[in-house]
């Protein structure tokens, strides 16, 4: 990212963090006392070290290090990878078998319903296991746990030899109930380790312990199916390290948004899904609390208060790349949660059925075509160029418009320094394509129909940020967006002033957020105990009993860490708890896991009164709850780097400039800083452009820059 | 859309008519355009999202039954996003009745409204109606509509086929009543309801939920307006159905012009034995861009309360032609200037005659007038429509209620699936529900309903050959079977598609025809009425076969390859494949079945 004479020595012991996705693999190497280093290499799908190998070594040579050096000197190493999910959504994962309770074979094809638009056609989707493949045993528990019918283990025998003939290399295990009397799986495991004790199996109660059987069945058919695939491709990744030299604790993200020992994830490979992106708003909360405690500390020297930007709590995370714009939520310092992770699209695709960080994809990137409808009004996306042909502005014979070329036409994109000036882009080509197709059509300038479209992208996705956030009871205006990903800053400086959202964040690694989200993680993982219990009559020793097997799972995990360098650790406890009669349940932490403390009950409930007023408006004090799963979190926290401001010049360079377009007026002299020449608190007055290595920062008119004390980048509507 | 109500030849009633074409000039820029209507669906999602997750009973929350909309001052349907077809078109009467009966309306004030002969859908549907003031004004209102557990009628069920009229259907009929003022509960209704509906604090559960979801809308609207100015929100509402309606306009203009009839009918019983027969003319003036859809050729209201009330008359007709045009059209009032539907009074699909019943308007009949049309369209136009799909709320989707540990429950379950009917390009949708619901509804888990319900879910298995053949396909239909745990549970159901099951469309087959019986304690199985009650003992099970949906097109002409996997995936059986599609296939001792093309071809030949 700078030149060689001015990179610093990095003091062992290191932390290297990778993540790794479809085309690029991410790579960051930092110490503890803050210095960080980003790498970009090609992703190799065979055998993910090559790439990141690469990446590494040159990372490691720019900071005075070998590769061996770099491997040798770090005491963790955290992997994030989009291979599972990748896998699952090619459908290259293994051949599986499903077997159910005897008369419900049809759960993984049923799904929960739903279609995404009433009056639109689609072909229904394949089920993620085909009904050729999925096997009935006879046996029923009912919903207390007693045993309706026994099972019968002939069933169980035939269904296994009928798997292994039909070429099956792995089974998943679903059946009515046994989140609460596991009997019969169990006793289906036996029987594989008897019959065929090489294959790769899942039960499900001990992969999702939650009530619904189709989402618990979609756990252990993705997870059954990922086992072959996922045990090669991470021992094989440990076995690379260990060759080149690392002795520290190989470390793999999970869909939780903190990290597990490979050898956990080994064995629940499920829960490597979305693993990468997961960690943005872990980066996200790691940048933002700096912010904060940097802010307070200069407000002490100089007798002033913290600027109350840095104590907004609640954080919108935005993450644009090349082809996605994801976003997280962090609510009063939590990462926001979802049991409703769809992989292939929502109620037709495959849903995991686990909580994971809520990272959702909202829409499209740069790629998105502009067009008219037939009743003439203006349209972005969903269609979208890709990178063959990609816009206009590629030159490689795309003739639609598209968000890359209304960004040329307007002037944010300087075509002779796109990607480093790797790529020179076709200033001509794009503003073609706007005349050919958009501007005489609404009677526009070609700038004017560049600006409509980069309005009609960014209400695009204001509105589906909006139905996010209100969804969680939390209000846009009120939060902090941090932004990372590449193409981020071209936009989020209109997102954030639509929303209505005064401050963006933009961390100077924000071209690599995720990865960064690796070296500030921890190890993080759930532990679930099913039991139904209702407030007006709570049995305290049955429902003291489920948590303290929720506990003893979670110190259980704990124990297991301890050749880790973990500084702390801690157990908290919640409950996913409804209104009498309600459908849907909500997460409400506990405040302590003794019921009989007088008073448990009453604050429990409330506690759900207030989530329910916050989420949905209304609550009904006194109405009884149902308590349906019992919650331990375990997390055991790592040492972090500290987040430090990095060499910056003293005095800023001039910068260039270049004609603009805001709205409909033409800015002659625009200036095009390069973000790296800023002094510490230099700002910068919009319309401005600021170009870092990994992403070009559009200062819209009205708004203004900040280099933050931790040199990251401040952005202000002025609203 | 209009309607009218008068005697024949009444469709030049209404405003000419522009030409066709994308260029009208604006006050509003197209970009502002964009941005607002986006900004409205928006809105729409987050009413239906509060609605979702705070509602109450499963059919609200697990169904999704329910809608919500946003109709101008005036009451025309503005923003729905992607509600329910059957309860969004239509909001506009709901809203025209609380304007005309409250003149005095006033901010933080809430309606409750469910009159089946004042605008509503069907008495179940309870809709909370909130008038959006800006700086004094009445400028919108805002409607979350959910169908209720519990709607007070005489038996435990919110389908009451069997009555005379409303009084033996016996529901809580509200016309538009403060719910709130003030933004605060009005008491003394909230008491009627808790007093004469099944479980009360299940109705009274998602009534704060429409409240809550209606209260949303409102804020976000308030927001709007304060952002873009109400004047500029006014501009833009005249300028969208404007778009909205040359949209509509363009579609019509590309279909083949033409007059073009048919009929289907409801299953018989009871008072009319040889079932009920709907008929559907549909005009279609391409040059004008216009579409006439006419029900005036029909029976008079029958004394059963399978009655379509009006608005029912209007969004299930309206429904069938939307399923047969493209679906990126905008449904608002101002599309909808384009399709007339003509009505008359004292009809089983017009305007019902008080006090005949329409308690079970959402559904059976209404759901026959969805497929009719959209037949009517298929079997006239290549290329175009759909086949029929399965209709009724058999007992898979039965009303059930019971007593547990001494607390009554009653709900409606969504356990099976019945099949969608294919189109020209596409399959039936497996999980269709039915017809007025398009797919959207959700489907109960099992656990979930045995955790809330004393029942035990037996089987719930797709039925080999049970689809309508077709080069499109119909889905197949399904296998449920369920009884109570404990206890004397009643189910009450209304299915369709026995004596008429859903027909394919331009060669295509039927699909299998729905059947209901129940298995007693003895093991033995006795056929059952397909509309009716029954009380199940503990040990007893109800059984329902559902249909499938109609092909399209001749099932000769469907791919091998499709055929095929339709045989290795257990949709259609090897003999089935070679007697109607005549496909030869094998399969192999793997499971997997290979198709002979040879042989397939000397069979096509």
């Amino acid at each position: 990212m700078s030149s060689n004479q001015q990179t610093p020595y990095l003091q062992e012991p290191f932390r290297i963090a990778v993540d790794t996705g479809g085309t690029f693999t991410d790579v960051v190497l930092a110490d503890r006392v803050g210095t960080i280093a980003l790498g970009k290499a090609l992703t190799t799908p065979q055998r993910a070290f090559e790439g990141i190998g690469a990446g590494l070594s040159r990372l490691a040579e720019e900071h005075h290090l070998t590769l061996a050096e770099a491997l040798a000197g770090a005491d963790t190493f955290i992997y994030g990878t989009t291979r599972s999910t990748n896998a699952v959504v090619e459908k290259t994962t293994a051949t599986t078998a499903l077997f159910t309770t005897a008369g419900l074979p049809d759960v993984l094809v049923l799904k929960e319903g739903g279609k995404p638009h009433p009056f639109r056609q689609m072909h229904y989707p394949d089920p993620y296991i085909p009904r050729r493949l999925t096997w009935e045993i006879d046996e029923r528990i009912d919903v207390d746990g007693s045993v309706f019918r026994p099972l019968q283990e002939s069933s169980v025998r035939h269904a296994i030899q009928q798997a292994r003939q039909a070429g099956c290399q792995a089974i998943a295990v679903c059946l009515i109930w046994s989140v609460v009397n596991p009997a019969h799986e169990l006793a289906i495991e036996r029987l594989i380790r008897e019959e065929w004790p090489e294959v790769a199996y899942t039960l499900s109660h001990q992969v999702n312990p939650v009530v619904r059987e189709y989402r618990r069945a979609s756990s252990a058919a993705l997870d059954a199916s990922l086992k072959p695939l996922m045990q090669e491709h991470l021992t094989t990744l440990a076995h690379d390290l260990t060759e080149k030299g690392f002795g520290g604790h190989l470390l793999v993200a999970s869909s939780y948004g903190g990290t597990w020992p490979v050898q956990d994830m080994v064995q629940r490979p499920i829960y490597s899904i979305g693993s990468g992106p997961s960690l943005a708003p872990v980066a996200a909360r790691s940048y933002a609390q700096a912010e904060a405690v940097s802010a307070a500390s200069a407000a002490l020297g100089s007798g002033g208060s913290a600027d109350a930007w840095t104590t907004a709590s609640d954080l919108l995370v935005c993450d644009t790349g090349g082809t996605t714009f994801d976003v997280g939520i962090v609510s009063a310092g939590h990462i926001a949660y979802t049991g409703e992770t769809w992989l292939g699209g929502r109620w037709i695709g495959a849903i995991t059925g686990t909580r994971a960080v809520d990272v959702t994809s909202i829409g499209s990137g740069g790629g998105s075509i502009v067009w008219l409808d037939s009743g003439g009004l203006l349209r972005v996306g969903p269609r979208s160029a890709g990178s063959e042909p990609g816009p206009a502005s590629y030159g490689r014979g795309g003739t639609q418009p598209t968000i890359t070329d209304a960004c040329v036409v307007l002037g944010y994109l300087d075509p002779d320094s796109f990607l480093g000036g790797r790529m020179k882009l076709d200033e001509a080509a794009a503003r073609d394509a706007f005349a050919a197709h958009i501007a005489p059509a609404l009677n526009m300038m070609v700038e004017q129909a560049a600006w409509a479209a980069l309005v009609v992208a960014v209400e695009d996705l204001v509105g589906a940020v909006r139905t996010k956030t209100v969804s969680q009871g939390l209000d846009p205006r009120d939060m902090l967006i941090v932004a990372g990903g590449g193409a981020s800053g071209l936009t989020i400086g209109r997102i954030a002033e639509e929303l209505g959202t005064p401050r963006v964040l933009i961390p100077r690694v924000a071209g690599a957020l995720s990865a960064c989200g690796g070296i500030h993680s921890d190890i993080v993982c759930e532990f679930s105990v099913p039991g139904f219990a209702h407030t007006d009559d709570f049995n305290h020793e049955i429902v003291n009993g489920w948590l303290w097997d929720a506990r003893s799972q979670g110190q259980q995990f704990l124990d297991s860490l301890k050749n880790l360098p973990i500084e702390s650790s801690d157990l908290t406890f919640s409950v996913e708890t409804r209104y009498r009669l309600q459908a849907w349940e909500l997460e409400v932490p506990l405040t302590t896991t003794d019921f009989s403390t007088p008073g448990a009950v009453e604050e429990l409930q409330r506690a759900f009164d207030v989530v329910h007023d916050r989420m949905f408006s209304v609550s009904e004090p006194g109405q009884r709850l149902e308590c349906l799963v019992w919650k331990c979190r375990a997390t055991a926290r790592l040492p972090k780097p500290s987040i430090d401001a990095g060499p910056r010049p003293d005095t800023a360079e001039p910068a260039r400039t270049r004609p603009a377009f805001f709205a409909s007026h033409r800015h002659d002299d625009v200036a095009h800083h390069d973000g790296t020449t800023l002094p510490l608190g230099a700002q910068v007055k919009g319309p401005a452009v600021v170009r870092e290595p990994t992403t070009t920062i559009v200062v819209y008119p009205g708004q203004s820059l900040t280099v933050t004390t931790s040199g990251n980048y401040l952005l202000q509507t002025g609203k | 859309m209009t309607t009218t109500t008068s005697s024949p030849t009444s469709t030049s009633a209404s405003t000419p008519v522009d030409a066709p074409g994308p260029q009208t000039p604006s006050v509003i820029d197209p970009v502002l355009m964009a941005v607002l209507s986006s900004r409205l669906d928006t809105i729409v999602r987050e009413m239906e999202n509060t609605l979702l997750r705070a509602g109450r009973s499963a059919i609200l929350a697990l169904a999704r039954d329910f809608s919500c909309a946003i109709v101008t001052a005036d009451n025309r349907l503005l923003s729905s996003a992607e509600g329910l077809p059957v309860h969004v078109i239509g909001t506009e009467f709901i809203t025209e009745a609380m304007t005309r009966l409250h003149p005095d309306l006033r901010e933080g004030d809430a309606y409750l409204h469910n009159d089946p002969y004042d605008g509503n859908t069907h008495a179940a549907d309870h809709t909370i109606l909130v008038p959006v003031f800006v700086a004094g004004r009445h400028v919108f209102t805002v409607a979350a509509k959910a169908h209720q557990a519990d709607a007070g009628n005489s038996r435990p069920t919110t389908f009451m086929p069997f009555v005379k009229d409303v009084y033996e259907e016996g529901s809580l009929i509200f016309t538009a009543v403060k719910a709130q003022s003030q933004g605060k509960d009005v008491d003394d209704v909230i008491r009627m309801c808790r007093s004469r509906i099944r479980v009360p604090e299940q109705w009274y559960g998602d009534y704060l939920a429409m409240v809550g979801s209606a209260r949303t809308g409102e804020r976000r609207l308030h927001e709007l307006c304060e952002r873009y100015g109400v004047d500029v929100v006014q501009r833009f509402v005249e300028e969208y159905f404007d778009y909205s309606e040359r949209r509509m306009a363009h579609v019509i203009s590309e279909l083949p012009a033409g007059r073009f009839s048919g009929s289907g009918t409801h299953d018989g019983f009871s008072v009319v034995p040889d079932g009920i027969p709907i008929n559907v003319t549909i005009n279609i003036d391409s040059d004008q861009g216009v579409v006439d859809l006419d029900l005036r050729d029909n029976i008079d209201c029958i004394d059963l309360g399978l009655n379509e009330s009006r608005t029912c008359s209007i969004n299930n007709v309206m429904t069938g032609f939307l399923n047969s045009i493209s679906p990126d059209v905008p449904h608002n009032a101002g599309s909808f200037r384009r399709v007339r539907v003509h009505l008359r009074e004292n009809c089983v699909v017009g305007v019902p005659r008080f006090p005949h019943s329409c308690s079970v308007a959402t559904t059976n009949v209404g759901e026959r007038l969805v497929v009719t049309t959209q037949r009517v369209m298929a079997d006239a136009l290549e290329g175009y429509g759909q086949a029929e799909g399965a209709c009724g709320i058999g007992p898979a989707f039965a009303v059930i209620s019971g007593v547990q540990d001494e607390e009554a429950y009653i709900n409606q379950v969504f356990m099976g699936s019945q099949g969608g009917p294919a189109g020209p390009e596409h399959d039936g949708w497996l999980t269709y529900g039915n017809a007025v619901t398009n797919g959207l509804m959700f489907r109960d888990s099992v656990e979930i309903d045995e955790q809330k319900f004393p029942m035990r879910v037996q089987e719930i298995r797709i039925s080999t050959d049970s689809e309508g053949s077709g080069r499109r396909r119909g889905a197949p239909g399904s296998r449920v079977v369920y009884g109570p745990r404990s206890g004397e549970m009643e189910a009450l159901y209304i299915s369709d598609g026995a004596q008429f099951p859903p027909r394919g469309t331009r060669g295509g087959g039927s699909g299998r025809a729905a059947s209901a019986a129940v298995i007693g304690t003895d093991g033995i199985s006795r056929p059952m009425e397909t509309i009716g009650a029954v009380v199940l003992s503990a040990g007893e099970l109800l059984v329902h076969e559902l249909s499938g949906g109609g092909g399209y097109g001749p099932a000769h002409l469907r791919e091998p390859e499709r055929v095929r996997h339709d045989v290795e995936e257990g949709y259609i059986s090897v003999e089935r494949a070679e007697e109607v599609y005549a496909v030869i296939v094998h399969r192999d001792p793997t499971g997997q079945v290979q198709l002979d093309l040879d042989a397939t071809a000397r069979r096509r030949a």
